[in-house]
């Protein structure tokens, strides 16, 4: 199988066992090593602290709690992300409504292609994140 | 100041005015003054629309003493944020230039808010001229937030249904990882997907209707609908508005035809294949009802499949009864071809 972003470690966010399951599934399809999976809003914030991370997939609601502190952290270090979420995009927070977003349930090359625009080429997308970030009112 | 003076002055003989309307009227000022439905008179002869009478339901609706509002122009009464919309609807319903109701947000005294349905009328002297405007205010602070609420509980169960199918997806692929084809796999995720993808979007129209164009789009754009390298579709038509139970088997009908343009189809030899969709909605004494035409050209040649499978069973079987109507799917040399016809509403634009 074509893995074309192999190397990268991507953080996995998400808080569904099984849903889990299928993204590391089409994230080690792609290539990519997963960081966490990580299932709480701390949770996360410790691993982006301790590991090093290229990109994350990022579920919005966590059990009840909203992942956005999550977002900042990444924002905060240029980690490109994208939101996974079951929620219309039009759900979002003022602010974040900016970043991609993948509504759930979603297909492999779905995946592939956002991650595609996150990753390469590495520097500029973790600038343009960064922009973003500045514009958006937080 | 002299124009404050002014205005007390007018304010005075207004409110001398509604004393003789009292004694006049004596029951209907009483009435007025102690129904339910909140209700100011405003004097028409000062530009700013100022109370010269408002009742009790209409001071514990907004909140202030009587005295707290009378000769307060209306403006007054919308608050701070009353936007340049709210004040020309609010101006142009006084001036006769609009029709005299509309919704409208206050804000009360203690800088709540409150949405209220506006009625507003002329009083008209002898002479005809117009010296007093009459306004209640139906309080719809309840409706609009069983409207929120229901506008959440739709989004709360789409998140829901949503999620559901993503886990729906988690278990197949867990289940057939290394078990089943990988054909058969992918035949079931796309189909899943396609179903999430109409689900979502009627879900954005809260379960109204939504646009066949919409549709075409979410289901088509995976197959290369928009891709601007190579044109490969070709959509035609004035888009109709479809209920929710068609819309979804639209959108399950183009993703099997396209999934079978893919691998056998005008979508599975490189660039020569196209496929041109087009549609017109015309009257017809059943009402609207539209044909839609689904052909594929420049594929390799089509041969008729030998058994039918669950796509063109569904195709031709369950949809031409989901849709109420009629689905003809023919194997044509040239490419495949797809005939529907079926029961639409014609406007184009959401209501």
């Amino acid at each position: 199988m074509n893995r074309p972003f192999s190397g990268h470690r991507v953080l996995l966010v998400e808080d569904e066992m099984l849903v889990v399951w299928l993204l590391e599934d089409m994230l080690a399809d792609l290539g990519c090593a997963v960081v966490g999976p990580a299932s709480s809003v701390n949770q996360a914030l410790a691993m982006i602290d301790a590991e090093a991370i290229d990109a994350a997939v990022l579920d919005i609601n966590l059990n009840g709690q909203m992942s956005y502190p999550i977002a900042e952290a990444l924002a905060a270090r240029g980690v490109p992300f994208v939101f996974s979420t079951g929620y219309d995009k039009d759900t979002l927070l003022d602010g974040y409504r900016a970043f991609p977003v993948l509504q759930k349930p979603f297909h492999h090359s779905e995946l592939s292609a956002t991650l595609a625009k996150l990753l390469t080429p590495r520097e500029p997308s973790a600038k343009s994140v960064m922009a973003v970030n500045a514009e958006a009112p937080l | 100041m002299p124009s404050e003076e002014r205005k007390s002055k007018a304010q005075t003989a207004a409110e001398s005015d509604v004393d003789s309307f009292r004694k006049d009227l004596g029951p209907f000022v009483v009435a007025a003054e102690t129904t339910r439905m909140a209700m100011v008179f405003t004097d028409a002869k000062e530009a700013n629309h100022p109370l010269i009478f408002a009742n009790d339901s209409f001071l514990s609706l907004a909140g202030y003493d009587r005295e707290e509002v009378l000769g307060q122009s209306f403006d007054f009464l919308l608050g701070r944020p009353a936007g340049p919309d709210a004040l020309a609807q609010v101006e142009a319903t006084f001036a006769g230039s609009s029709k005299n109701d509309f919704e409208i947000c206050f804000h009360r005294k203690d800088g709540s808010t409150f949405w209220a349905a506006v009625f507003i009328s002329p009083i008209l002297d002898k002479a005809g001229d117009v010296v007093q405007h009459f306004a209640s205010f139906v309080d719809l602070s309840k409706h609009k937030e069983e409207q929120d609420h229901l506008r959440f509980l739709l989004a709360e169960l789409n998140h829901r249904t949503q999620n559901t199918l993503a886990t729906v997806q988690a278990i197949a692929m867990q289940t057939l990882r290394g078990a089943a084809n990988k054909e058969v796999v992918d035949a079931f995720e796309g189909r899943i997907l396609a179903l999430s993808k109409a689900h979502s979007l009627l879900g954005r129209k809260l379960w109204e209707t939504v646009s066949l164009r919409d549709v075409i789009d979410q289901i088509l754009q995976p197959f290369g609908l928009n891709d601007r390298r190579v044109a490969r579709f070709s959509v035609e038509g004035d888009d109709v508005r479809l209920q929710p139970k068609a819309a979804l088997s639209l959108a399950m009908l183009f993703h099997e035809l396209a999934t079978n343009a893919a691998k056998h189809g005008a979508l599975s030899n490189g660039a020569a294949g196209k496929i041109d969709i087009t549609w017109q909605a015309a009257p017809t004494p059943l009402g609207d009802q539209m044909r839609l035409r689904w052909q594929e050209s420049g594929g390799p040649p089509v041969t008729l499949p030998g058994r039918k499978g669950f796509g063109s069973r569904l195709i031709e079987g369950g949809l031409a009864q989901d849709l109420d109507g009629q689905v003809h799917l023919d194997y044509e040399p040239v490419g495949v071809v797809c005939q529907i016809i079926m029961p639409v509403r014609r406007e184009a634009e959401e209501p």
